[in-house]
């Protein structure tokens, strides 16, 4: 059927419209958008499978050291065992959550995020948008919200929930000793979160189609964690740098130690693999995220500037 | 006051794409004319502060737009020419979230965005994503995006390069709806003369980074002059040729042969046409005034540049 043109007259808007926040309907727009590509639910199924079986994990270890203590007749010294076991348990998985988690949200993120500048300029969007009257910030606030609530919804939020599930699982004598574990756990998730959102921008910012720059980062970030696990063991030692999951889990480490009592530390029977040196750690952490940013906001500069 | 500019000028490297440009101009539709690289898109970019120009002053609107952009595009509405889009988003939500942007409310964008696809005559297509369009439900979905915020300028980038003829006319008609009823002003961009001697009620002529013309359309012609004449007879025609040429005027043979095109010289009226024809002996049967079309106008606008 054939369109026709109407003869609806033009009808002026109320004047005097308050201004908006313009990144939210950016935001908004770009996760529609990406929740419609079933690679996206995909990428969820991925994350959330992650989630459960850690919480599964997290369940078995805590209530098995319950069941352990209930068996034992639940005197004093059995008791202290069970909490340092359930600490020890829930440290090692929360940390290990961290890690899987990470490169299950880079898979989401390089569907969700990686087409959120490359495809703006390969489809002229950008013009679009900078037609309107829209700054740089908002558009770049914009696209950091979009990229940057995924990690916070698949990494921070449910680590937290993790850390709040064991809690309540764990006997009434674990739980302070516990809190220790919360506040680096979410500061490595949260590192991880920044991390993750500066880069794959900077890595959107640079390619022109968002398969593509997907496909990149993923197999790019697989290849540095995969050299930063299996080099050191081989003695290149400097090689752990290249890992951000490991860069990561070092500046937990150095935050657990610096923020927890002696009963904490002595139950901490396993630690993950860790760089020697926080401060280069933190340095390569600092670096890739500096780097994703610049790499945004030049060429964001350079479009916009013409 | 539309547009005015004084001394705008942008390079690009060696190219100068607008060199000097000095204009001044109001009315209700303003048609910006000139052949491809004339810098009549980087002139719609500058005004509205996606480039910045190297030189010059510029207000849109009374707006300073090197100042204060925000606050021009906020009163422009934009239609780029090429196929812009945000793929996977019908053209529904394509206007609304354009909407979003200029600081509308979710719902009354939404409702709004209905308001001008019905405006731009997209009805049971709004629900389709954008890259399923047509070149001509493409070009409705823009100028749709472009009134969503109700701006006080639309400007418009070749609209209605690629259309068919049908979806042409009906794009040019929405044009003269918006000029004549309560929409906004409206700046066409295009280098095909009809387009704007239909719609438009003023010009601005470009050629190779510079203005040769600003002003209304009948100016234009009237400028060029209205005292040519067709004329149509038989007998001497040539020796009433040769008597015209001798006396001043310009003269030319017209599309038949029995035709002849005489531009007056200033101060003659028509009576020295049929002096000269009563003395070279020819019977003319038809005198009729030459009217300039805008086609005439514009390629001696451009002439004139470029003899300059």
């Amino acid at each position: 059927m054939k369109d026709q043109v109407y003869g609806v007259g033009y009808r002026r808007l109320p004047e005097g419209r308050s201004a908006r926040w313009a990144p939210w309907p950016i935001a908004r727009t770009a996760l529609t958008l990406a929740w419609r590509k079933r690679s996206t639910k995909l990428g969820v199924g991925l994350c959330g499978l992650s989630v459960f079986g850690h919480g599964m994990a997290l369940a078995a270890q805590v209530l098995a050291e319950r069941f352990i203590d209930t068996g034992m007749g639940g005197a004093s010294r059995a008791a202290e065992t069970v909490v340092h076991g359930v600490i020890g348990d829930v440290h090692t998985t929360l940390a290990n959550f961290i890690g899987v988690q990470m490169i299950a949200t880079a898979f989401l993120l390089a569907m969700v995020a990686a087409g959120l500048i490359a495809e703006d300029r390969r489809t002229g969007a950008m013009e679009l948008y900078f037609s309107r009257p829209l700054t740089r910030r908002d558009y770049l606030l914009g696209k950091l919200l979009a990229a940057g609530l995924v990690p916070a919804a698949t990494l921070v939020l449910p680590f937290v929930g993790l850390w709040l599930f064991a809690a309540g699982m764990a006997p009434p004598g674990a739980v302070g000793p516990m809190l220790g574990l919360l506040l680096p756990g979410l500061l490595g998730a949260t590192i991880a979160a920044v991390l993750l959102t500066a880069t794959i921008l900077g890595c959107s910012a640079l390619g022109e189609r968002g398969r593509t720059v997907g496909v990149i980062y993923v197999v790019g970030l697989l290849v540095l964690t995969s050299l930063g696990g299996e080099l050191p063991a081989s003695g290149h030692r400097w090689a752990g740098y290249l890992s951000p999951p490991r860069n990561v889990q070092t500046i937990v480490d150095a935050a657990l130690d610096a923020g927890s009592s002696g009963l904490l530390l002595q139950v901490l029977s396993s630690r993950p693999e860790a760089n020697p040196s926080v401060l280069l750690a933190t340095l390569c952490v600092l670096g890739l995220s500096a780097l994703g940013l610049g790499l945004l906001l030049w060429r964001v500069r350079k479009e916009v500037a013409g | 006051m539309l547009l005015a500019l004084h001394g705008v000028s942008k390079r690009f490297g060696a190219l100068r794409a607008l060199d000097g440009v000095g204009v001044e101009i109001g009315g209700r539709a303003v048609g910006l004319l000139g052949p491809n690289g004339a810098g009549k898109t980087t002139l719609m970019r500058v005004c509205l502060g996606l480039l910045t120009p190297d030189e010059g002053e510029l207000r849109v609107l009374g707006i300073d737009a090197r100042r204060d952009p925000g606050a021009v595009r906020m009163r422009l509405g934009y239609a780029a020419e090429g196929p812009h889009r945000i793929p996977g988003l019908s053209g529904l939500e394509s206007v609304a979230y354009a909407g979003e942007l200029c600081g509308l409310p979710r719902r009354t964008a939404i409702l709004r965005a209905h308001e001008m696809l019905d405006l731009v005559g997209l009805d049971q297509a709004r629900q389709r994503p954008v890259e399923e369009y047509s070149t001509g439900m493409h070009q409705r979905v823009k100028i749709a995006m472009a009134l969503v915020h109700d701006p006080e300028l639309l400007m418009l980038d070749e609209p209605t390069s690629g259309l068919d003829p049908g979806s042409r006319d009906e794009l040019l008609q929405l044009i003269v709806r918006l000029r004549d009823g309560e929409g906004p002003a409206v700046l066409l961009s295009t280098h095909l003369l009809h387009d704007v001697e239909r719609t438009c009620d003023g010009c601005i002529i470009m050629d190779r980074g510079q203005v040769r013309y600003a002003g209304p359309l009948e100016e234009l012609q009237r400028q060029l002059g209205d005292d040519s004449y067709e004329l149509r007879g038989s007998g001497e025609l040539r020796a009433l040729a040769e008597a015209l040429a001798g006396a001043g005027h310009q003269v030319a043979w017209g599309d038949r042969p029995d035709s002849l095109v005489v531009r007056l010289r200033p101060g003659a009226g028509p009576a020295a046409i049929w002096e000269a024809a009563e003395a070279t002996g020819s019977s003319l049967w038809q005198v009729m005034p030459r009217r300039q079309r805008l086609e005439d106008a514009f390629m001696a606008a451009v002439a004139q540049g470029g003899a300059r």
